[in-house]
């Protein structure tokens, strides 16, 4: 594989869309609650410590990409979904005021990161 | 003390990630990868954007419900129709500046305010480069966990019956927020509601408002306790 052969993939298309295609169909779908998995991520990880073990609903099925934890080291061949999952504040910071019950956080994982809940 | 008139030095401190950068673009220009003045150009190019094509996008869909259909559905090619290709300048794109495009509509019941808590990702290609506070330690780690406080430093305050709506923008999508039109705007053209969409209205950290542009001048404030002579 050349050097470049990333831009060359993304030329004409852009990144994420040039892995449209290239996952697995999608194990979620808008309105799925899910948890958040404690996975190891020992070199480099793109999920929030925060967000560990919390529970969600998802708010948008986004795109295919390698997963940032296999893209750190240009392992790019096993794409999966990516997800933005929306979740109540409360959920995440117990001491978050209950008079702003409503509020709710969304930030996005990759397939691997989540499991029914 | 005859040093006591030596110029203070320009920065006090280079971060870690300061001489990371420059290791890695001297490598990558001793390799060939790419050249100096390609860095220059690249550079040139990413100051050159400013927040008006995100300004005018939001304009155009306050008027034009197609166009604003089209905006929530794909921002990606909604930001054609304001002039911005997110694959400029290399054909695919800026190296972090990925092209997925998500505007997030705020409505009377929801405020959407963005933030990047691993980093700074911020939708550069239509928004420019991103405001220095954005970027700090200080307003990534609290704008998760304290939203409204940190909106109040701001001046803006959400009543406590409008959902705030936090987005890290963690991966490859990129956020801007589409505020609400404000009242008093009634038969405005593209051009002046264009003006008063504001870069932090399209972070959330503020409302537009018909009588701020953000061309305005700047008031003067005359100090309340001036030192004499000065
Ligand atoms: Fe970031």
């Amino acid at each position: 594989m050349s050097r470049g052969h990333h831009a060359e993939k993304a030329t004409g298309k852009g990144d994420p869309q040039c892995f449209r295609g290239e996952a697995p169909a999608p194990k979620f779908k808008v309105g799925d609650r899910v948890r958040i998995r404690d996975l190891p991520d020992i070199f480099y990880t793109r999920c929030q410590v925060y967000t560990r073990g919390a529970e969600g609903v998802v708010a948008v099925v986004t795109h295919e990409s390698p997963a940032p934890e296999d893209e750190a080291w240009d392992n790019v061949d096993e794409p999966e979904w990516f997800y933005i999952v929306r979740f109540k504040q409360k959920e995440l910071w117990p001491e978050y005021p209950d008079v702003y019950e409503n509020d709710t956080l969304q930030t996005e994982f990759s397939e691997r990161w989540l499991e029914s809940a | 003390m005859a040093d006591k008139h030596k110029p203070a030095p320009m920065v006090d401190e280079v971060s870690d990630f300061e001489v990371l950068e420059v290791a890695v673009r001297e490598l990558a220009i001793e390799k060939g990868l790419f050249s100096a003045e390609d860095h220059r150009r690249f550079a040139e190019f990413a100051h050159s954007i400013g927040p008006l094509p995100a300004a005018r996008l939001v304009a155009k869909s306050w008027l034009d419900p197609e166009f604003k259909k089209l905006a929530l559905e794909d921002g990606f090619t909604a930001s054609k129709e304001v002039g911005i290709d997110w694959l400029n300048p290399t054909g695919f794109g800026t190296p972090s500046d990925y092209c997925d495009l998500r505007v997030l509509e705020n409505t009377p019941s929801v405020h959407h305010v963005v933030v990047c808590t691993l980093c700074s990702c911020y939708p550069r290609p239509i928004l420019g480069h991103s405001p220095e506070w954005y970027r700090t330690p200080n307003y990534r780690r609290r704008l998760v966990r304290w939203p409204r406080q940190v909106l109040s430093e701001f001046g803006l305050q959400i009543p406590s019956d409008v959902e705030v709506r936090v987005e890290d923008s963690n991966q490859k999508c990129r956020f801007m927020v589409m505020p609400m039109r404000p009242e008093g705007t009634e038969d405005w053209s593209e051009d002046q509601l264009a003006e008063i969409v504001t870069r932090d209205c399209m972070l959330g950290v503020a409302l537009p408002h018909p009588d701020r542009k953000a061309d305005d001048k700047r008031p003067v404030h005359k100090a309340a306790n001036p030192v004499h002579g000065h």
